[in-house]
């Protein structure tokens, strides 16, 4: 069995054969050994490469615990791959988000304002901690979605700059 | 001794202080809020009552709540913990109103240690140097702008009502004080009620060292020496030690700075645990920042070298025994690191990262402690502090602590919520750590260099082969009728017929 894989940005391939493995890094780095596997918990594995034992723990997002490091690995079929990527941010309309959940405290722009790159836009707050998200780039303010004391979850649009 | 006692926290030191009273039999009552029913405290404790919704200003922060619950469960004291109504001089009033005690120094000590202002003029007073700057809060703009031009940028804006780096801005230069002065006010306001913002010259790459005191109520007042938190990201501490490595180049300087701890804390008729803060220039000369009226986050360092239980202590005291240590009975024996285990993205800026703990599995062994608030399914809230645990280490010198310490760290997962753990190995690591030399610029300097270790390709393959085989069980396992029963038995069962 063959996959490719990305692990911390980089990618390559493992391939399962039997009791053995071997993986290829794209920068040339390679290993090959026998391998064991045990399922230790609903996300834990103990793996043992050549009698070197590794636990594991995949979390969500493709975050991994190795050993006390975190990895970010993906592994997909080849034969799933789809060509290109995910569409890139628009030219000109750039959305800001909510890098954590949080309370809005502050609203410091209204639609239609202009803004220069780095002005701050919206003030969240969590876990007593105030974040000012800034606008990515200088524009127009085309939309205030933000209002204030409003529960927000990471990742919602809170302003659209254009 | 106290029959009954309640726990007025929450988190990893509300179970801290759960521990203590079953120690000492003594029943235990917790206080939650909506978010907080299903924590730990209250599972340990004996008792629980619930003090109002999730926002800490409608539960946490609730005196007549909090006093009407100890009421009703019969409880003869109150232990505050840090944070919260800890440093409430008020509180600790209307508990002696209500003839409960509060673990605590008096609320007199706490007023006029409070202050951040008023405990510098107690300083000077007492004859304990000071780091320059306004002796009482900024009048407006004007007054901090002649302030700062007469000191020298940079400068510090701090809250009067202060702590945990709360309302504290560094000011470079005069075009940025303004807006320094407007944020660290409204932070302020909105952290301790009280927007009162004072102005210091920055003492450049200082280390901070605290000193912890201990005193009763019939005068005995003693000190159990220092601990570094030099290791701060946004003005709070992240890494804290006890000796400080600065004490082994200057052997005298402990009890320096301790006699000088005690003096501040005698002209403010101090009792019970409390610590007195210290920044510390690279002349090793020390400056008095502030008092903290309360036990520190960081304790378990000093009850790690000293072999003491402050909370016993404070437990006792409060109970009107007599301090029986003496100064000369306290010794320090081999080296004690703390981490605060935080729900934070070191990767981006610290930001708080609240969510469910998703795979949790905890370091033990020799040497360990761990002091966590924590469980697998938890729901960390985003309405509090991330605190979700400490994680210390004793070793008989500093560099077993420190080995010690990430060896436990690399025990630890804690899956789900975006955590500092990975983040302290690195620090961990650095030569300058290793070397104990420490500034609260340290972390600055670490981001400017970082490079993130590589943890090799078998890491990468062992976790690739992990995802792989996972991914193909589940494949297998989904295209079979849902057992949904929930036991391991049968759980087993059928993954033999998978087989």
């Amino acid at each position: 069995m063959k996959r490719q894989v990305t692990a911390n940005g980089r990618s390559g391939q493992i391939e399962i054969a039997g009791s053995r493995v071997r993986y290829a890094r794209e920068d040339g780095v390679e290993i090959e050994s026998g391998y064991s596997m045990l399922q230790t918990g609903p996300t834990e594995f103990s793996i043992l490469l050549d009698g070197r034992s590794y636990r594991v723990n995949a979390g969500e997002g493709g975050q991994v615990w190795v050993n006390g490091s975190l990895l970010t690995v993906e592994v997909f079929d080849p034969r799933d791959l789809r060509p290109g990527g995910h569409g890139s941010a628009t030219q000109g309309r750039q959305q800001v988000t909510a890098l954590m959940p949080g309370k809005v405290i502050r609203v410091l722009v209204a639609a239609g304002d202009p803004v220069e790159e780095g002005q701050g836009l919206i003030v969240v707050e969590a876990m007593k901690m105030q974040n000012e998200m800034k606008s990515p780039k200088s524009g127009r303010v085309a939309e205030v979605r933000a209002r204030p004391d409003a529960t927000v979850a990471a990742g919602e649009v809170l302003v659209v700059i254009e | 001794m106290f029959k009954k006692v309640l726990v007025a926290n929450r988190g990893e030191i509300a179970v801290r202080l759960v521990r203590a009273l079953r120690e000492l039999d003594i029943t235990s009552v917790a206080i939650y809020s909506d978010a907080d029913r299903g924590s730990l405290a209250v599972r340990l404790a004996d008792e629980a009552a619930h003090v109002g919704p999730t926002p800490s200003s409608q539960s946490y922060l609730r005196i007549e709540r909090i006093l009407e619950a100890a009421k009703r469960h019969g409880a003869e004291a109150i232990h505050p913990g840090y944070g919260f109504l800890s440093e409430n001089a008020r509180f600790a009033e209307a508990c002696r109103a209500e003839g409960i005690v509060f673990i605590g120094p008096p609320p007199e000590a706490i007023r006029s240690l409070g202050s951040k202002t008023a405990a510098r003029q107690l300083a000077i007073a007492a004859g304990t140097p000071i780091v320059p700057g306004t002796g009482s809060a900024l009048s407006g703009w004007e007054e901090a702008r002649s302030t700062a031009r007469k000191l020298g940028y940079p400068v510090l804006l701090k809250a009067s009502a202060g702590g945990g780096g709360k309302g504290m801005r560094r000011v470079d230069r005069e075009s940025e004080l303004q807006a320094a002065l407007r944020d660290a006010a409204s932070e302020a306001g909105r952290a301790f009620g009280d927007n009162e913002v004072y102005l210091e010259k920055l003492v450049e790459e200082p280390r901070h060292i605290e000193i912890q005191i201990l005193g009763d109520h019939h005068g005995n007042l003693i000190h159990l020496g220092e601990r570094e938190c030099s290791i701060q990201r946004r003005h709070q501490k992240v890494i804290e030690e006890c000796p400080s490595p600065l004490m082994a180049t200057h052997p005298d300087l402990r009890e320096r700075m301790g006699q000088a701890a005690l003096k501040v804390a005698r002209a403010a008729g101090y009792a019970n645990a409390g610590t007195v803060e210290f920044l510390v220039d690279r002349d090793a000369n020390f400056y008095f920042l502030e008092v903290n009226t309360r036990l520190q986050v960081e304790h378990p360092v000093t009850e790690l070298v000293t072999g003491l239980d402050l909370v016993e202590w404070q437990l006792r005291i409060g109970a009107g025994e007599r301090l029986t240590l003496r100064q000369q009975d306290i010794s320090w024996r081999g080296s004690a690191i703390e981490c605060r285990i935080y729900a934070e993205d070191p990767d981006h800026d610290f930001l708080p990262a609240p969510g469910k703990i998703a795979r949790l599995s905890e370091p033990s062994g020799p040497g360990v402690r761990l002091d966590s608030g924590i469980f697998e399914g938890w729901n960390v809230p985003l309405d509090y502090d991330p605190l979700l645990a400490k994680l210390a280490a004793w070793g008989p010198s500093r560099d077993a602590a420190i080995r010690r310490l990430d060896r436990a760290l690399a025990e630890y997962v804690l899956m789900g919520v975006r955590n500092n753990i990975t983040f302290f190995r690195e620090v961990l690591a650095q030569p300058e750590f290793r070397a104990g030399k420490l500034s609260t610029s340290f972390l600055d300097r670490f981001f400017a260099r970082r490079s993130k270790p590589e943890p090799g390709p078998d890491a990468e393959a062992a976790a690739a082969l992990a995802l792989v085989l996972a991914a193909k069980k589940n494949e297998t396992t989904d295209s079979l009728p849902r057992a949904g029963s929930g036991s391991r038995w049968l759980e087993s069962g059928r993954e033999d017929l998978l087989r």
